[in-house]
């Protein structure tokens, strides 16, 4: 199974990768409407707004965090 | 060719020490366990241990790293988008009793742990929460589940489950919490947001 290249997410159905395209690396969370892949801010802006709603944390804790979880994915290595 | 055998055997026996590690780290807890501990273990010399891990931090980083990104995938995997919200938390119940030697105690150890910890452990709940997230608002607005802040929904959730794992000592002093405890808290857990009580299909 393919692991989005950007947040990590394991995509198991076509619904899951951008613009349901199979061939693309990364999930449909981290696409722009366009189909291409948001850059290293917007993801991590998107990111930390998800762990803030979703888990309570102070924003700059939150974007720690986020900053942590990118830098072990394939897209952001460098 | 006997260049990439080095490589590839070089890496088994790293990958080895990863799980030997993350066996014992969860047995004996992570600040409690030696390098040497995990050499025995392995049966390996405790210099072999150094030659692939300069120190004992840089192996439990590895060891957390590792465990992060396999019980984040396992969540994703035992989901789907049509899952019930009883259904989600029953596999977040069965992904951490899978590990739950190791999930235990880095719970019961990250205060004191480095920041990489901590960020482990918020990868593992953005795994969970994200499927959370998407049933309670679908459930919500069908008004089978009482609305609520979904921080304050995925955290009682989690401060009851983590709760019981913390101390499971006393609450599973001879075995799994999850196994012992997981329905009863699904239950309780679903009657408490449960819109009409109950559990909802």
């Amino acid at each position: 199974m393919k692991i989005c290249i950007a947040c990590g997410m394991p995509m198991k159905t076509k619904d899951d990768f951008a613009m349901g395209d199979e061939s693309k690396d990364y999930c449909k969370y981290c696409a722009k409407p366009d189909g291409s892949m948001q850059s290293y801010d917007e993801k991590l802006d998107g990111m930390t707004e998800f762990i803030v709603k979703t888990q309570g944390l102070d924003k700059e804790a939150a974007r720690s965090a986020a900053r942590g979880m990118m830098e072990k994915l394939p897209a952001w290595q460098n | 060719m006997a260049g990439s055998q080095r490589q590839k055997q070089k890496t088994e026996t790293k990958n080895f020490l990863v799980e030997t590690a993350m066996e014992q780290f969860g047995k004996r807890g992570l600040t409690a366990t030696r390098t040497a501990d995990i050499a025995a273990a392995a049966k390996l010399s405790h210099g072999t241990v150094f030659l692939h891990f300069p120190t004992r931090e840089v192996l439990l980083e590895e060891v957390i790293g590792a465990f992060g990104m396999r019980t984040a995938n396992r969540m994703h995997e035992l989901l789907d988008s049509e899952c019930t919200m009883e259904e989600v938390l029953a596999a977040h119940l069965k992904g951490i009793e899978e590990n739950e030697a190791f999930y235990a105690v880095l719970v019961s150890e990250t205060a004191v742990l480095p920041e990489g910890a901590h960020n482990t452990l918020i990868m593992i709940q953005s795994a969970i929460s994200h499927h959370i997230l998407q049933v309670a608002q679908r459930e919500m607005n069908a008004g089978t589940m009482k609305k609520m802040p979904f921080d304050l929904l995925f955290n009682t959730w989690i401060g009851l489950v983590h709760y019981y794992l913390s101390n499971r000592a006393i609450f599973a002093p001879d075995g799994s919490v999850i196994a012992r405890h997981g329905s009863r808290l699904l239950t309780h857990f679903m009657d408490l947001i449960s819109e009409k009580g109950g559990l909802q299909k």
